[in-house]
């Protein structure tokens, strides 16, 4: 089972977004009061907060990190219009002694009218490049093209989605097979029955971004989305928060079959939705594996998804605030006794797909 | 006139009625304002002068006042106020520096009254006296504030700044002879009006011009500032001292500030530039926004509240040439927008989780389901100005840490730093691979490695031990070799113990399976299969769940001092299933006398839940024809690798591809390989794994893979005697012909691992120096320099 770990977070209003770097050995929260903090992991286990800065001037949505190739370097946005680039400064100065690093801005990337609402760092094999959404419905891709340089970002792209966006999501796929590509999702709340998400793809040949796919099932509110790490996967998973959980697959049809230059066509298949929020569903996050699925919504709890053998997905797990499981039983009736005994089952689920019987 | 009075008359009942509109007007809009029976608005700017009827529909255009056939400077409007005790009085400053008042009871097309051309420069504001009606105050670029009596030609009385340009001025609505200016110097100074020597009270309340301020309606001495750093301030004036109370921060400089009425703690601002929109803040939340009114696609420059009883609806006027009005109830809110909750998997299985704490709290249960959070109903009652205000939101941040310490993912880093992937021959190496996913208690992936090497591995190889013992125990056909294996690694001392155990447990396994199968069947609503499939279904399912059930069984049967050797139970149904399927016992019994033929039944066997495209039995069948080549089992294997990969476990698919080398990688298209490789090498990188990672991308063939460690090989290295750069290969100064690699803590010259501090060159063995730099800081080799060691 899991051990809460509660952090005086000391942010002054809502906490938007929580992040773990590469390693999993630090973390960065952002928050509403403008700030961004940094917390790294003590070798007890406990979180210390190393960096707390005004980031923005308005509410900042996100923060991400950098792969550390790049530096230790995390990227926000905010409802002010802008995303930036910060990069912590390691070397003589004597805030370290205070057990403070410092952070400073790199760049700011003013190109958004609007509040920008997702940043996310591009898989590293395709080197320095972020990319951002805002509420105007624009998708804009920068990169770096020195590596060495963080305070120069050229705009490479600007992907129009129409509808005011929400998030994004790279496809971490390293595969050479898999063109590059990135999942849009909207939270346009219009009474339309518009598609919320859609794909965009990389296309060698005309060297921008299309799009590959829309989602044309999902038409709520899109709050969240994430691919899946990939890990030699052959296809691509995909989670979306939106009233509900819903994981897609996305399975790329041969290219020799489709017309050569063109996008590559996928078999979309739902494999799981699942209402069990009983409300909106606000994030959702993939373990390292791509093999169990966080999610959050509005009743406060995190729960846990995870396939069987059979590509069923089922819930293994829900955590309250306070980390205590909740009873899994009590919490959905007697009609699903099945989730019941996966909730007991919560921590061998955890050791990995194949994980078995521990020899004492 | 008698068309107002009408109106007013009608406004009586104060119900204002109306819906969020707008009308278009000929000319960018300076400043707006609302005559006190809410029913008219003014709106001035540089070439537009004009007064609209708000009815309930729409704007109505009811007076130009720009008239004339000549435009003159004087009508070139900065900004406009309409009294609030006479609605017959407004008055206008100019660009060119001149306040004009303006009558609108006069018969004539011209309504102009009174012209003060008293300042040198730009009016930037103008301020009736809340109740006196013929009290005028007007603030100009030239740092001057004038006050005018309008019963005489000239000013009453000039106040002087003392510092720069004035950009509002405004009269307390509490205090009758207090004023308030602000400057662009950032200060806002307070003033009596019948002291225009000196003001009474001075204080800096930005970085930066002041643009606006605004006195609270109902709260004496509260006074709200905004400036170009993006700052709204509200300020207590009743102390001594003034202090601040409040600070909001926005998103550009603020224009205007008014506070909402009946709304204690509400303000509306708008920006000078960059935003156009409007938002009316809490301030005691004074990082979001309470409202927003996004329909401006220019610069805001006026904005007034319609009736100051009535807290819904806001008139705003624009650079784009347009009037709004603006209905609070449909303002966009950024707050239901905002993302409550973060939410983010880490590496090692833990989970950070960050939500509004009135979520988590939430102890009574969850909110009925409302579909979408923005439902109609919902976003009503939360408009309700009257609601009281809930106290700033804040989060609860806490990481659920999974409880076995290492955590969930300790498999993984155990695995990949025990796995043997080469040097040693395939059958150690599958051994090996084997026994350490067995302790780790990955039964399934042990097996396959066992699979493996029985597939590979000429029988010659399998140790004749495992073949007496066999042979020994065949009292049914198929014993899994499995079972050999185990044997073999408890020396034969314990084999005729287990023989024993094994026939005791032989009988009681019938009814174990029967049991397990059954449970399987109903549990995981499998479909109904044919006999010989049950147990492919069983082994497939390797799930938790079931195994969990199983594993009761288990102990039942295992004797119990070799609990380390305990026999996966997968072998025991299977045995019996393919015994008793019905194309299969003759067929068998022929066959299956030598006991290697046996152990390949046994394995394909297992092999075939892994890979769920071909069926059991085909290949079981095909098994007994002859002694198979390895190749026959290389789309077995390729499969296998390829189930492990879409599992998510690239581990295996990666090890099992080293280990066997050139046997399947001509199976395995590049890509793919190559996909399998950088996934696990940046898996492996994650988990700081960095040995185990170069030693995957040197065993790779992949060649875009295998390049990955050459790139930037050089190590720039300054010889730690004479502290210049070393030029040439290997650890001998050129220059001072002297080794370089001298450990300063043991003057030993270092072979294997040299660390040394980039700032004095000096360095040694690894474990040596971190010895030293427990105890000191300082350099070992004495030259007093404080050396970083990270």
């Amino acid at each position: 089972m899991f051990v809460a770990r509660s952090i005086a977070a000391d942010h002054k209003d809502l906490i938007h977004d929580v992040s773990f770097d590469f390693h999993g050995r630090r973390m960065a929260t952002c928050s509403s009061d403008q700030s961004v903090k940094v917390w790294d992991k003590s070798e007890s286990g406990d979180w210390h907060c190393t960096a707390s800065w005004k980031t923005h001037s308005g509410s900042v949505w996100r923060v991400t990190w950098a792969h550390p190739e790049f530096g230790q370097v995390l990227a926000s946005c905010s409802f002010d219009r802008t995303a930036a680039v910060w990069e912590e400064i390691v070397g003589e100065s004597n805030d370290k002694l205070r057990g403070q690093s410092h952070w400073v801005k790199r760049t700011t990337l003013v190109d958004s009218r609007t509040s920008v609402t997702d940043v996310k760092f591009a898989p590293k094999h395709m080197g320095l490049m972020l990319a951002t959404c805002s509420a105007d419905g624009i998708v804009r891709i920068y990169e770096a093209p020195d590596v060495m340089n963080l305070s120069q970002w050229s705009l490479q792209h600007e992907i129009s989605c129409k509808l005011s966006c929400s998030c994004i999501s790279w496809n971490p796929s390293s595969s050479r097979a898999h063109s590059p590509m990135i999942a849009v999702g909207s939270d346009d709340s219009s009474p339309n029955t518009m598609a919320k998400v859609q794909i965009f793809e990389y296309n060698e040949n005309t060297r921008k971004y299309a799009k590959a796919e829309t989602l044309m099932t999902v038409t709520d509110p899109v709050h969240d989305i994430a691919f899946a790490p990939n890990l030699g996967r052959s296809f691509h998973i995909l989670a979306i928060a939106t009233k509900d959980v819903r994981i897609f697959t996305l399975k790329p049809v041969r290219k020799e079959l489709t017309s050569s230059g063109g996008p590559t066509k996928f078999e979309i298949h739902i494999v799981a939705q699942f209402d069990n929020h009983n409300s909106q569903v606000w994030r959702v996050s993939w373990n390292i594996t791509g093999t169990v699925l966080a999610s959050s919504g509005d009743d406060g709890c995190v729960r846990l998804w995870k396939a069987n053998y059979m590509d069923n997905w089922k819930c293994t797990g829900i955590l309250k605030g306070n980390g205590n499981p909740v009873n899994g039983s009590a919490q959905l009736g007697n009609s699903n006794p099945s989730l019941s005994s996966n909730t007991s089952n919560l921590q061998n689920s955890l050791h990995g797909s194949s994980a078995g019987r521990k020899h004492s | 006139m008698e068309k107002m009075s009408r109106v007013t008359t009608a406004l009586s009942g104060s119900a204002l009625t109306g819906r969020t509109m707008h009308c278009h007007l000929d000319a960018p809009a300076n400043a707006i304002s609302v005559c006190r029976d809410a029913a008219q608005v003014v709106v001035a700017g540089r070439s537009i002068f004009k007064i609209y009827a708000i009815e309930e529909e729409q704007f109505v255009e009811k007076l130009n006042l720009r008239v004339g056939r000549k435009p003159s400077l004087n009508l070139s409007c900065a900004d406009v106020v309409w009294h609030q005790m006479d609605e017959n009085l407004l008055a206008t400053a100019a660009t060119n520096g001149v306040v004009v008042t303006w009558n609108l009871g006069r018969p004539s097309r011209n309504k102009q009254d009174q012209l003060f051309t008293e300042h040198k420069r730009t009016v930037n504001k103008v301020c009736f006296h809340p109740t006196e009606a013929h009290v005028l105050l007007s603030g100009s670029q030239d740092g001057f504030m004038k006050c005018f009596d309008l019963r005489r030609k000239d000013s009453v009385s000039t106040f002087s700044g003392q510092s720069e340009s004035v950009r509002d001025v405004q009269f307390s609505i509490r205090d009758y002879f207090t004023f308030a200016s602000t400057f662009e110097n950032g200060n806002v100074q307070l003033w009596d009006i019948r002291r225009p020597d000196r003001c009474e009270r001075m204080f800096t309340a930005h970085n930066g011009p002041v643009f606006c301020c605004d006195w609270h309606p109902e709260d004496r001495g509260w006074l709200a500032t905004g400036g170009r750093d993006k700052m709204v301030k509200v300020w207590d004036m009743t102390t001594h001292r003034a202090k601040e109370m409040h600070c909001v921060q926005t998103i550009a400089s603020v224009a205007r500030v008014k506070w909402r009425p009946e709304c204690r703690h509400h303000l509306a601002t708008c920006s000078m530039m960059v935003d156009h929109n409007i938002y009316v803040w809490d301030v005691r939340r004074p990082f979001v926004p309470a409202a927003m009114f996004e329909e401006h696609r220019d610069v805001t420059t006026g904005i007034a509240w319609r009736h100051p009883h009535d807290p819904s609806f806001l008139l705003s006027g624009s650079k784009d040439s347009t009037l709004c009005q603006h209905l609070f109830r449909d303002a966009s809110q950024p707050v239901e927008r905002a993302n409550p909750e973060g939410l983010c998997y880490g590496l090692f299985g833990d989970l950070a989780f960050a939500a509004k704490e009135s979520l988590v709290a939430a102890e009574s249960g969850r909110k009925p389901y409302t579909g979408d959070r923005r439902h109609p109903i919902f976003f009503k009652r939360k408009l309700d100005p009257a609601e009281p205000f809930s106290g700033l939101a804040s989060s609860a941040l806490s990481v659920f840490e999974t409880e076995s310490g290492g955590g969930s993912m300790s498999w993984f880093v155990d695995t990949a730093e025990r796995y043997a992937l080469a040097g040693r021959p395939l059958a150690e190496l599958c051994d090996h691979n084997a026994k350490v996913a067995r302790e780790l208690g990955r039964n399934q992936v042990a097996q396959t490695w066992t699979m493996l090497r029985i597939i590979y591995c000429s029988p010659g190889l399998v140790s004749s031990a495992n073949l007496n013992h066999s042979v020994g125990k065949g009292s049914s056909c198929g014993l899994p070799l499995m079972n050999s294996f185990n044997l073999k690694d408890m020396g034969p001392g314990l084999g005729s113990e287990t023989r024993l155990d094994r026939s005791k447990g032989d009988t009681r396994s019938d009814t174990a399976l029967l049991d397990s199968s059954a449970t399987l069947i109903t549990n995981e609503d499998n479909e109904e299969t044919e006999g010989s499939d049950v147990p492919a279904d069983y082994l497939l399912g390797d799930v938790e769940g079931e195994e969990d059930e199983l594993y009761p069984l288990d102990t039942e049967h295992v004797h119990p001092e070799e609990p380390e050797y305990v026999l996966p139970q997968e072998a025991f149904p299977l045995r019996h299933e393919i015994v008793d399927t019905p194309s299969g016992p003759e067929h068998l019994q022929d066959k299956a006398d030598s006991p290697h033929v046996s152990g390949n039944e046994a394995d394909t066997a297992s092999l075939a839940p892994v890979d769920s495209s071909s069926s059991l039995l085909s290949v079981s069948h095909a098994l007994y024809d002859s002694r198979l080549p390895p190749d026959f089992f290389s789309v077995l294997v390729r499969d296998m690798l390829h189930f492990y990969a879409e599992q998510g476990d690239v581990q295996m698919a990666v090890s099992v591809l080293i280990v066997l080398g050139e046997r399947v990688r001509k199976d395995i298209d590049e890509q793919t390989q190559e996909h399998w490789y950088t996934s696990y090498i940046d898996l492996l990188q994650r988990f700081c794994l960095w040995n185990v990672s170069n030693e995957v991308v040197k065993l790779s063939t992949s060649r875009a893979v295998s390049c990955l460690n050459q790139a930037s090989t050089t190590l720039h290295v300054n010889c730690s005697h004479c502290k210049r750069p070393m030029s040439s290969r290997g650890w001998v100064c050129d220059r001072c012909h002297r080794c370089a690699s001298m450990c300063a803590v043991c003057h030993h010259v270092v072979k294997g691992l040299f660390v040394w501090c980039q700032g004095c060159s000096h360095g040694g063995h690894l474990q040596h120096i971190m010895k030293w730099l427990e105890g000191s800081s300082h350099c070992p080799a004495g030259c007093g320099h404080l050396c970083e060691y990270s």
